[in-house]
């Protein structure tokens, strides 16, 4: 595909220019990614399962995810070499016995300030592992609406702080689902506590379950929070993608639910007019298919 | 009878002995720890299905235990019980590989069947060699 040659050439070319071994490693797996997804998207959709558009994102979510965990992995060990020198130099500075000179104490301010950094570091890649890390789903019986009520409960204690109320519609004849149980709390814990931010205070989040006629699960979580910009919609659940200020988000919590929805064989979708607020749908199948069976 | 080893790890004596007390008239095997320090050291000498950790903990808090639970012992399944819902944490512990984040006070019997499901969790793992 010519898509592919050209992220590809562009890739190899920008590890070139920074000329690491490392840099080159990984632009040739990103490259090599990214073609085998799009093989597979360009096969998928011909056999017409799914949208181009929609297999298109989940395979960028894919190939970044890999690309992620293995960045992180090899940025994790320079890491903790940096914490492990800059604790032997406190360790040296405290039983030196040049005593507490100024200049002294600004070095081990700034040792300590180098600690912190690391440990900040360290959180951003331990962030990027976990996203990316291959959580296989693990089948189980899920009560659906109670595994709800449970997430529901832990969000409107703190919501009720922020005059945020939150009403039930769940289906009493949902059937029991074969998902994986804490995957899903995961994504619905998600999906409320992102709703909760959307409205701030003053407001109503509607959670509400039922079954399809096609017989799959339809989760819908919708608020009364100014809502999504259409321009905003499309990259939502793209990673490192988030409309929260600096530091607050780090943007992989729709990117991970994303993933997991995928995982369990259904899927993730919102919709929102700016002003009137947004819902997220997720559908579940029945069961899940055990990816570890043979096709 | 229920068949798997649990460890319960909080450091409010009277609410762990008590826990302590009610599970093992249950028939269930129960060891306590009263911090996460020593939840480790336990898990490291012992095997234990599944663990019920405490969030607010002094010292190492129950989301760093958790944290170092799930690289040494991935195997064992981790239920989170706090007495202060925050929603931050029950994100922080379902990412870190928690079965389920549970407030206080919970029905006995609905904390048995969460221990089931996780118990349940970790054998199906363990058979997909996973």
């Amino acid at each position: 595909m010519a898509l592919t040659a050209i992220i590809g050439a562009t890739l190899l070319l920008t590890g070139y220019v920074w000329g690491g071994t490392a840099v080159w490693l990984w632009a040739a797996l990103a490259y090599f990614l990214i073609s085998r997804y799009a093989s597979q998207t360009a096969a998928a959709v011909q056999q017409g399962f799914v949208t181009g558009e929609q297999l298109l994102q989940a395979q960028k979510l894919a190939a970044l995810g890999e690309l992620a965990a293995g960045l992180a992995h090899e940025i994790n060990n320079p890491l903790a070499i940096i914490r492990q020198e800059a604790e032997y130099a406190q360790f040296v500075l405290k039983k030196s016995t040049i005593g507490d000179s100024p200049e002294l104490l600004e070095v081990r301010d700034s040792l300590r300030e180098i600690i912190t950094q690391v440990d900040r570091s360290r959180e951003i890649t331990q962030n990027l592992l976990n996203f990316a890390r291959k959580r296989e789903p693990v089948l189980q019986q899920v009560e659906i609406n109670r595994l709800i009520e449970d997430m529901v409960r832990l969000v409107e204690k703190e919501a009720r702080n922020k005059n945020i109320h939150l009403q039930r519609h769940y289906d009493p004849d949902l059937p029991v689902v074969t998902s994986d149980p804490p995957l899903l709390r995961q994504v619905i814990l998600n999906l409320l506590n992102n709703a909760s931010y959307a409205i701030g205070a003053d407001g109503e989040i509607t959670v509400a379950t039922r079954t399809l006629p096609n017989r799959e699960i339809l989760i819908t979580v919708a608020d009364t929070g100014p809502g999504i910009a259409p321009e905003v919609l499309p990259k939502i659940f793209d990673p490192f993608f988030t409309t929260k200020p600096q530091g607050k988000g780090t943007g992989l919590g729709l990117a991970i639910c994303h993933g997991i929805i995928q995982k369990l064989g259904g899927r993730i979708s919102s919709t929102s007019e700016p002003g009137r607020g947004a819902t997220f749908a997720v559908t579940l199948p029945l069961s899940a298919q055990s990816q570890e069976q043979p096709a | 009878m229920d068949n798997f080893k649990v460890l319960l790890v909080d450091d409010e004596d009277d609410f762990r002995e008590t826990l302590q007390k009610r599970l093992r008239n249950r028939k269930l095997q129960v060891e306590g720890a009263e911090n996460g320090y020593k939840a480790l050291e336990m898990l490291q000498s012992q095997d234990f299905d599944v663990v019920i950790l405490d969030v607010k903990m002094p010292g190492m808090d129950g989301i760093q235990t958790l944290q170092e639970i799930k690289i040494k012992k991935p195997e064992v399944e981790v239920i989170m019980l706090t007495g202060h819902a925050s929603v931050e944490s029950g994100i922080q512990g379902m990412q870190l590989g928690a079965f389920d984040y549970v407030m206080k006070p919970v029905p006995l019997d609905e904390l048995l069947d969460k221990m089931r499901q996780a118990y349940e969790r970790k054998t199906m793992r363990a058979s997909h060699g996973g």
